[in-house]
């Protein structure tokens, strides 16, 4: 955000409306439409009135001006700008404002041909409106109260005979419409679960009942694709807006139909906030913002389009000093603090790289050797050969393929032990030997042959039908949960239930076979396209967004989406695994949820993700080199200590996120810390957490933590809200305490090494924390040498339990 | 967490608490101090047309599936190989019949209510299980399953938990004495997974896992223990945000629950005079809901005490007679006087049922199978109209003659009469609104 601008003459502007005063007289203004058509009785046209204060900013105007019209008696239009008819004819709206004076042409001409309302084009969106088709109501599954409606007008000639037909024609009574049941219950003058739902002189009633009055006919070839009525785009004004705290903007919502007319829709759609904490949007489209800064998206839906409005919220009076760029990604990040007034912390102390880096990376604490050696190194880049030779560990690997394994849904239980370490082999061996990741994305598409052997077949042995196949490849590497259009059209995205059940017509082909020599084998050869579930039609296999593609009778159809995945050109894969990595490393996703990448969903820095994609194409999918590149980044290296402009920042990386420490890292990171490796039942000595690929092995522990049981694709599955159980286990638990007192711990060890009280507060603060302790702490632990005296070993153990407890030690920072 | 408050959308509102008041104060909340369950109580109570009566539930879960018709639904009239050994007896409520083997619960009969025609269409045990516990079908086939089952729809228990939050130094969902197979938090999260008591409090050296300092033993060093921690604490105050805030929250509340002598006690089944425990029975079941009724004193909202062993396929009737049946009513009569004695019944909804009735026709193996299409369940306290039978089951016990009730009928009924909104709607990972109860209706003949 420009906040302190070139041009004096803006800043005055800024200033102006910083303070609300709206005395703006000198300004130009402009408001629109430039024609206002009002073709039906229920049409109502949203005016905007507003003034642009600089490139990027505007002001809205619209509750703030006088309106009036040349000629009473046609139109109406009220405080908030929208104008309805009242009667056929000409007449001019007559906006004031400061003195000035503009004028809109506005044409009533909705009774002079009384064109009937069309169910499909003018019902649907009334009952979508009013609420009545949601999940929560009559569009869940079994419906509500014997009314059924399908779920967002997705079925709408199921939908009309609910209401036409079932009930024996109560619902919807032509020879007194107000009579209809829908009526009654929508504005319930009878009781109605749902409660009110529109007034009896809204437009929702007024469309409802002039449909019924009129026969509540079902109109022809409703859901013909080719309706000219058919809408196909939406046009939403403002796309985006920068509003200071109490600010407010009204969009104006308009749908062009295929025969290229414009209606105003801005009354009919419904709209949500992303963050409601920042920016609230009401049923007519106007945005309220609260005085938290940051960004927050407004989505508008109407009938199966979606369209968004950003919300920029900018902290005044920061003036932002760019720190040095490692490398471009800072440029990105800094350039959007800049533009939302977040300065950027200060660079991480080495001790709080170090433990960051280790536990990001190879999912392991560093060792009090590893710390004391990376702190006294006096290379300027030594961040950089850290990084280097993490990458190399082979921690690096078994971090990354237990985290794969948890994505894959390795179930042991469901796929064999067998095949789970086989699947586990596998993805070692990918991070291990650095296999592109396109070429990891096009191995587990097209997987076959025998689970138990080395390979990612046993990926498939949990997903079943092809389209579950389907889903959870595109959820996992397109980043696009389709899952919601196996029903009805996805809520919030373009793509449809034919996408979805086309895209499941790749994994048509695939079956188990006994081979000899070769035991039980996953094949995939040939298969069929499937149908459309409501209309029956055959849909040809295609990937989202794609055109299909002819395929012989024979091919393994999963290649032609696995070429299809891996062209650079793809828009999805290399985004898609940018931000898991990013993520991952950061603390969230650029795009949250992660695997939930559409338009409607935008990154907080579409520059960044962008420019991250390309490099990515451009390493060819090396992941250690893009890792590399994260790791270096200043942003990656940010302190998480905040200052006074900060503070609030949760999604655009001014400071180091917090991140929770997962069961397995955090397990392991107990064992090194006191020095005792903890025995799983019935794992020979020496393994680690991370190594374990049984995920149904009993653990007090790991259930308590929270390890994934596998169940789904979803990253969202571990779930990382910390428990009272974790902090009573932390404090408590027996398990922990025969680590702290082991005979072969560290406490003991520490003990009869003892030399002086700072060389043992040393050795235990880089053990758990990776850093030296500061006087303050010093002076803190004292009391445990005072009170213990000589008994050094009682020391060491009350410390070490201390330090283990303390939330630095549980959580990555 | 928060955050979740915060985007909750509510189509209907309600004269105590608007969106727009509960938006403020959430977003107020993050500053002030204001909790999370503080405000959904808040959004709960503005949603009810009456105060609610019952604060906490304690559910007594007869897994394996009670047989109905030899406890609660005696039929004398059918023949013996349906009707089974037991006698019908006459309850002091004049009118109501129950079978021999409830000598204790007979004689109280005014103080719960009998809801006979439950009935439902999963004749599986962990999918009835889930059923039951989460309103909602389960995905997965019946037999083997990871505990918690419930993998994405949340158990009643964790709704409770995220409704009402905690009202008391001890957490606000417990199992006992093992985690409930269908009791897990599904997509609402670990943070209302319920706090397990692994551990048989009818043993002598009962303990609730992870309460009680296992270090150093003297509670010089312990104080020496906690004073380092507190002094950690003060000195990373400045740095807790995000997970280490959410993690130092709990923390708080792990102190206050092994430090606070009130919760302490909740715990300390030892300390309760002999002639109590006499009255529950020294039996799992007996001593569980003893727990059950201190930990709610405490201010536990939901108390899930799984009671396995009824699945009795074969031979039932000694094992019937002899352990089930008899431990069942010792419990059950005991808690229900208990908590009268104390006044706590009526803020205390208690429920006793298992996933399923048995079926009608004794088998050729002198037992019963499984029948979801009838089952009893036992109701009290929570504002709950005693001494009522409701509904009925046919001439052998084999389904519902009057409405049946759902498990939605049920879930709707539970949640209502303790204050939660059953329209509320959560929003999972994709998205979705789900509501808390998907359908059902209130089950008027009870208040």
């Amino acid at each position: 955000m420009h906040l302190l601008p070139k041009n004096p003459v803006n800043f005055a502007l800024l200033l102006a409306c910083c303070c609300g005063s709206g005395q703006l007289a000198f300004a130009e203004w402009q408001a629109g439409p430039s024609q206002i058509e009002l073709p039906h009785p229920e049409s109502s046209q949203q005016v905007l009135v507003g003034t642009q204060l600089s490139d990027e900013r505007s002001l809205d105007l619209t509750r703030r001006v006088e309106f009036s019209f040349t000629e009473p008696g046609v139109a109406s239009i009220n405080d908030r700008g929208l104008i309805k008819p009242l009667a056929d004819g000409n007449t001019e709206l007559r906006i004031r404002y400061e003195g000035q004076e503009k004028t809109l042409p506005v044409r009533v001409t909705a009774w002079q041909e009384t064109d009937s309302l069309s169910f499909y084009h003018d019902i649907i969106p009334v009952l979508s409106k009013a609420g009545c088709n949601s999940g929560g109501c009559h569009g869940k599954a079994e419906g509500q109260k014997g009314f059924k409606l399908s779920i967002f007008g997705s079925d709408p000639k199921a939908d009309y005979e609910a209401i036409a037909r079932e009930a024996v024609g109560r619902r919807v009574w032509p020879v007194a419409p107000e009579q209809s049941l829908v009526l009654l219950k929508g504005t319930a003058r009878i009781p109605h679960g749902g409660g009110k739902r529109f007034g009896p002189d809204s437009e929702l009633w007024q469309k409802l009942h002039r449909w019924i009055g009129s026969g509540a006919k079902l109109d022809k070839n409703a859901d013909s694709p080719s309706s000219p009525r058919e809408t196909v785009r939406l046009i939403l004004e403002p796309e985006q807006v920068i509003l200071d705290g109490g600010g407010s903007q009204q969009l104006q919502l308009t749908a062009i139909d295929r025969a290229g007319q414009r209606h105003c829709v801005t009354t009919m759609a419904s709209f949500e906030s992303n963050m409601e904490s920042m920016a609230r949007v009401d049923g007519r489209g106007l945005i309220e913002s609260s005085d938290l800064h940051g960004e927050a998206l407004i989505l508008a839906r109407y009938m199966n389009n979606v369209t968004v409005c950003r919300v920029t919220l900018p902290q005044p009076g920061i003036t932002v000093e760019r720190p040095v760029e490692h490398n471009f990604i800072d440029g990105h990040v800094w350039d959007k603090l800049e533009r939302l007034g977040f300065q950027p912390s200060a660079l991480a102390a080495d001790t709080t790289f170090l433990r960051r880096v280790f536990l990001d990376t190879i999912g392991t604490l560093p060792t009090s050797e590893e710390a004391r050696q990376f702190l006294a190194d006096p290379a300027v880049d030594k961040r950089s050969q850290l990084i280097n030779r993490l990458l190399e560990r082979g921690e690096y690997a078994e971090y990354w393929a237990m985290q794969w394994l948890n994505l894959l849904r390795a179930d042991q239980r469901k796929i064999g032990a067998q095949a789970t370490v086989a699947l586990q082999r596998w993805l070692r061996r990918q991070f291990r030997e650095n296999r592109p990741f396109d070429q990891i994305a096009h191995g587990l598409v097209t997987a076959q042959g025998n689970p138990q052997m080395e390979g990612p077949v046993s990926f498939y042995s949990t997903l079943g039908e092809p389209d579950i196949a389907a889903r959870s490849i595109s959820q996992l590497l397109l980043g696009v949960r389709i899952e919601c259009a196996q029903c009805h059209h996805h809520p919030s995205e373009k793509w449809s239930q034919a996408d979805y059940w086309a895209l499941a017509g790749f994994f048509t082909g695939m079956k188990n076979k006994t081979v000899p020599g070769f035991g039980n084998v996953l094949l995939s050869q040939g298969g069929k396209d499937l149908e459309h579930p409501r209309t029956g039609e055959t849909l040809a296999a295609r990937a989202l967004g794609a055109e299909s593609v002819a395929m012989s009778g024979t091919e393994d159809r999963r290649r032609v989406l696995a070429d299809w995945m891996v062209r650079h050109d793809n828009p999805f894969l290399a985004k898609t695994v940018v931000n898991r990595l990013w993520a991952h490393y950061l603390g969230r996703g650029l795009v949250e949820p992660i695997d939930d990448m559409r338009e409607t969903n935008p990154a907080t820095n579409e520059p960044l993700l962008e420019a991250l994609t390309q490099h990515m194409i451009e390493l060819n999918f090396d992941l250690k080199a893009f890792t590399r590149t994260l790791l270096q980044s200043r942003t990656y290296q940010l302190s998480p200590t905040t200052n006074t402009s900060n503070a609030s920042d949760m999604q655009n990386f001014s400071h180091a996120l917090q991140k929770t420490i997962s069961a397995e890292v955090l397990l392991d990171a107990i064992c090194q810390a006191t020095g005792v490796p903890e025995e799983f039942n019935g794992w020979p000595a020496g393994y680690r957490a991370i190594q374990i690929w049984d995920n149904r092995m009993p653990s007090y522990f790991f259930r308590v933590f929270g390890r994934p049981i596998r169940a789904t694709v979803c990253e969202c599955e571990r779930s990382d809200q910390p428990s009272m159980s974790q902090a009573l286990h932390l404090l408590n638990a027996p398990e922990i305490s025969q680590k702290i007192t082991h005979r072969h711990g560290r406490a003991r060890r520490l003990a009869r090494q003892y030399e002086t009280p700072d060389k043992m507060l040393d050795e235990l603060y880089l053990c758990t924390l990776s850093r030296f302790p500061k006087q303050k702490e010093r002076d803190l632990m004292s009391a445990a040498f005072t009170q213990h005296q000589d008994d050094h070993r009682a020391v060491a153990e009350d410390i070490l339990w201390a330090l283990l407890n303390s939330k630095e030690f549980a959580v990555n920072h | 967490m928060l955050k979740l408050s915060l985007d909750q959308k509510r189509r209907r509102h309600c004269d105590g608490i608007s969106r727009r008041l509960a938006l403020r104060v959430g977003a107020g909340g993050l500053i002030s101090g204001l909790t999370l369950p503080r405000i959904l109580e808040l959004q709960a109570k503005a949603a009810l047309p009456t105060a609610p009566k019952a604060k906490s539930c304690i559910f007594l879960f007869l897994e394996g599936g009670p047989p109905h018709q030899d406890m609660w639904d005696p039929k004398p009239d059918a023949p013996s190989e349906y009707s089974g050994p037991f006698k019908a007896i006459s309850t002091n409520v004049p009118g109501t019949f129950v079978t021999d083997q409830l000598p204790l619960c007979s004689q109280m009969a005014d103080k719960y209510t009998i809801v006979r025609s439950h009935s439902h269409n999963d004749n599986g045990h962990t999918t009835g299980y889930h059923l039951l516990m989460t309103g909602h079908k389960a995905a997965f086939a019946d037999g083997d399953n990871p505990v918690p089952n419930n993998a994405y729809y949340p158990s009643l228990g964790s709704i409770v938990s995220r409704s009402l939050g905690s009202r008391g130094p001890v957490p606000p969902y417990i199992n006992l004495p093992h985690p409930m197979a269908a009791g897990g938090p599904g997509f609402y999260g670990a943070q209302h997974a319920p706090f397990v008591i692994d551990a048989d409090p009818s043993q002598p050296d009962f303990e609730v896992r992870d309460l009680f300092p296992s270090g150093p033993g003297s509670s010089k060093r312990q104080s020496l223990r906690n004073q380092l921690l507190s002094g950690i604490d003060q000195l990373e105050r400045a740095r807790n945000h995000g997970p280490a805030e959410v993690l130092s929250k709990y923390y708080e509340r792990a102190y206050s629950l092994i430090t606070s002598p009130n919760a302490k006690r909740a715990f300390d089944i030892q300390s309760e005079p002999d002639d109590v425990r006499e009255m529950y029975g020294h039996t799992q079941l007996g001593q569980c809901a003893l727990l059950a009724r201190r930990l709610v004193e405490s201010g536990c909202r939901f108390v899930g005490v799984d009671a396995p062993g009824w699945d009795v396929h074969f031979n039932c009737f000694p094992s019937l007679r002899t352990d089930l049946i008899p431990y069942a009513d010792r419990a059950f009569s005991g808690l229900i006087t208990d908590l009268e004695r104390r006044g706590l019944l009526d803020e205390t909804l208690v429920v006793m049922m298992g996933e399923m009735g048995r079926t009608p026709k004794i088998n050729a193996g002198a037992g019963r199978d499984h029948w979801s299409m009838a089952q009893t369940i036992i109701l009290a306290g929570g504002g709950v109209q005693p001494g009522r039978v409701i509904g009925a089951t046919d001439e052998h016990a084999t389904r519902p003659v009057t409405r049946p009730i759902s498990v939605d009928d049920l879930l709707r009924t539970i949640t209502t009469l303790m204050g939660i909104d059953p329209e509320k709607q959560y929003y999972d990972p994709l998205g979705r609104p789900i509501p808390i109860v998907g359908g059902g209706d209130f089950i008027e003949e009870l208040v």
